[in-house]
């Protein structure tokens, strides 16, 4: 069977992390799941990535810069000639270990910010870590390495993304993610808390245009978040088309949440070759191409440019995985979207912090296959 | 508020923001341009020129008052003269052909770079969609333009003995008419801007036209600048061709993408290297333009570092 070359491969080299931040992508259960691979282990992935055609490989996790082998995990990868980049919450490393990692290869960096400033960061992060994010991020530009910044955004925050542009051109940021949050593992458990009103989104949208005329840098991504789009988002690129994650434990996935979708039959670089996880996986084809899609989605015009949005939100909001993304306008499921957005205005609620006890959030799907 | 704080308040503007503080005409009156930086301003300055008379039509045509209409109307027949061959747009192209350039070539307008043209336009655009005395106000840079005449007519005549003193004669015809014009717009704008809010949108116009003429100057500083490749590409030979990977980022040039990303060495300007490609390409017209846009697109993508960043 062929498959698409991928570009970009997520490394999850664990899912420990001294955060825990109300929107984490990770599993839910994230706490079952063991770092599997050693350092020969993710070296050879690096090396069979770089063989179908991989050029960028996203260092993260959890915490990637909590693997003590991180050095010679960024030197396998340079040396199998992928560009390495490092996803962090900037926490955790010493100046001098950055230093040993840009010696080792290490091209770029983002760092994750959960505010403009401490007090707000750190109740998002539930744990008192925006000032050493700072500290960091100088050193990330004292060695010369191009910055991305990164905040999530949600209904808490984004009255305040002027101030998280200022932020970003006080750090000398290249780039700034403003990236609303994704609906899934413990954002889904907190939707009600983060999900913003229209009439917030639509005035961080004008913060960011007024941003943008003031100075080309940094260059600034900023998507309207699905929920509120009224069209789903291209998930990674189409499933396994351009993107594949390796988590902790070897799996291979198409994609951060892919493991929450049940009977998914996915690879594991532990048992065979990445080329044969990305390739032959039944999983991993489980919904490329169009093939798989219902209506309204497979006569859509859309669907080249969406390639059928999210099978995980179709999968945690409708149960079937193969459904029209609720998201959509048209999809059949859509007044799930529309009775959440209307939740979300109507309540004022606490985070879950994620790490909290499993039985916190009883009854949402902690499904996994681990 | 009385009318002579809100004209102190438009003559500030212009002292803070008028182009002759920008770097490029700063350099152009000490003398330190090349040959080929005063060629670049000329042929792109003449587009501007060129929409000035049309500017004025569209002041024109929302004008009521037939008297306003008879002190306007002399400033289209300053641009285009009374008869073919007189006027201030061909004073400009005398200028073109003492600074050494085709006149021909210059009134074609298709070396005009793509980022003055989009200023220019903007110009007309703002006039196009403005009341009347916002479209004055927006005129009143002339305040500004008597001045910078006289100090670029001795900064020519001292800097630049290579251009024919008979080109500098736009330059001499506007130290006559810049305040003549900028008189009657002041006395337009001060007499009708009577609230608070009609002033500030004068003085808005203002500063929007002086940043208009100072994004002009930085099209063509940017046009001499010398791109090279960020520090942080990486090239790819693939059997595709190139791939010039970069922080979360991968962009595939086309094939004349790469023949201009290889002129990108840091030693030759942007009009070096359009000037190469049109060299190697003669049978392709309008390729100069294309080559600058294609130059902006890299520095936005990141494959070229931002230009003015330290080597």
């Amino acid at each position: 069977m062929s498959a698409p070359r991928p570009y970009n491969l997520i490394a999850e080299l664990t899912y420990r992390c001294p955060l825990r931040c109300a929107y984490c992508s990770n599993p839910v259960a994230f706490r079952g799941i063991p770092d599997a691979l050693d350092t020969a282990a993710w070296c050879r992935v690096f090396r069979e990535a770089a063989a179908l055609g991989v050029v960028h490989v996203g260092l993260t996790g959890g915490e990637p810069t909590l693997r003590a082998d991180l050095a010679e995990l960024v030197r396998g990868a340079a040396e199998a000639g992928l560009y390495t980049h490092l996803v962090t919450a900037g926490t955790t490393l010493s100046k001098e270990a950055l230093a040993r990692l840009r010696a080792a290869g290490l091209r770029s960096v983002q760092l994750s910010v959960q505010d403009a400033e401490a007090e707000a960061s750190d109740a998002v992060a539930g744990a008192p870590a925006f000032e050493r994010k700072l500290t960091f991020a100088a050193w990330v530009r004292a060695e010369g390495l191009p910055l991305t910044l990164n905040a999530v955004l949600h209904r808490r925050n984004l009255a305040r993304v002027q101030e998280i542009v200022a932020l970003a051109r006080k750090l000398d940021a290249d780039r700034l993610e403003l990236a609303n949050a994704q609906y899934y593992g413990w954002a889904l458990v907190n939707r009600d808390a983060l999900l913003p009103s229209r009439a917030q989104l639509d005035e961080a949208a004008r913060a960011v245009a007024r941003a943008r005329r003031e100075a080309p840098r940094p260059e600034i991504l900023f998507v309207l978040p699905d929920y509120l789009a009224g069209r789903p988002k291209p998930c990674m690129g189409g499933w396994g088309r351009r993107m594949l994650v390796v988590a902790p434990d070897g799996r291979v996935l198409p994609c951060h949440a892919a493991a929450s979708i049940p009977g998914l039959e996915l690879g594991n670089v532990k048992l065979d070759s990445l080329a044969a996880c990305w390739t032959d996986a039944p999983g991993m084809n489980a919904f490329r191409g169009e093939a798989w899609m219902p209506e309204p989605c497979r006569s859509c015009p859309e669907r080249a440019r969406d390639f059928g949005g999210c099978r995980c939100q179709a999968f945690q909001l409708v149960g079937d995985a193969a459904a029209t993304d609720p998201v959509c306008e048209l999809a059949p499921h859509h007044d799930l979207i529309v009775k959440a957005r209307r939740d979300a205005e109507a309540c004022e609620r606490p985070f879950v912090y994620r790490g909290g006890s499993e039985g916190e959030h009883g009854g949402v799907s902690t499904s996994t296959d681990a | 508020m009385s009318a002579i704080p809100f004209e102190s308040r438009l003559r500030r503007i212009g002292e803070e923001r008028y182009h002759h503080r920008h770097p490029f005409n700063l350099r152009m009156h000490a003398g330190t341009l090349t040959r080929e930086e005063i060629q670049t301003w000329v042929r792109n300055r003449y587009y501007y020129q060129t929409r000035i008379p049309i500017k004025d039509g569209l002041i024109l045509s929302k004008a009521a008052d037939p008297g306003f209409r008879r002190g306007w109307v002399q400033r289209i027949r300053d641009h285009d003269g009374d008869e073919k061959g007189s006027g201030g747009l061909e004073l400009w192209l005398a200028l073109a052909e003492a600074v050494g350039l085709e006149r021909d070539e210059v009134e074609r307008l298709t070396d005009v770079l793509p980022g003055v043209r989009e200023t220019c336009d903007d110009y007309v655009r703002f006039v196009e969609s403005h009341d009347l005395l916002e479209s004055v106000a927006s005129s009143l840079t002339e305040l500004f333009a008597g001045d910078i005449m006289k100090t670029r007519i001795q900064a020519f005549e001292k800097h630049y003995p290579w251009v024919d003193t008979a080109g500098l004669r736009y330059f001499r015809s506007r130290t006559q008419q810049a305040p003549r014009d900028a008189a009657e717009g002041l006395r337009y704008v001060l007499e009708h801007a009577r609230t608070p809010e009609d002033q500030d949108r004068c003085a808005a116009a203002l500063e929007r036209k002086c940043e208009i003429l100072w994004r002009l100057l930085d099209a063509i500083e940017v046009a001499h600048s010398c791109p090279r490749l960020s520090p942080h590409a990486q090239l790819r030979e693939e059997a595709g061709g190139l791939l010039v990977v970069l922080p979360e980022r991968a962009v595939k040039p086309s094939a004349s993408g790469r023949e201009i990303l290889a002129l990108c060495d840091g030693e030759r300007s942007a009009v070096a290297i359009a000037r190469e490609l049109a060299r190697r390409h003669p049978d392709m017209s309008g390729l100069a333009g294309d080559v600058h846009e294609f130059l902006a697109n890299m520095e936005r993508l990141g494959v070229l570092a931002p230009r003015g960043a330290p080597q």
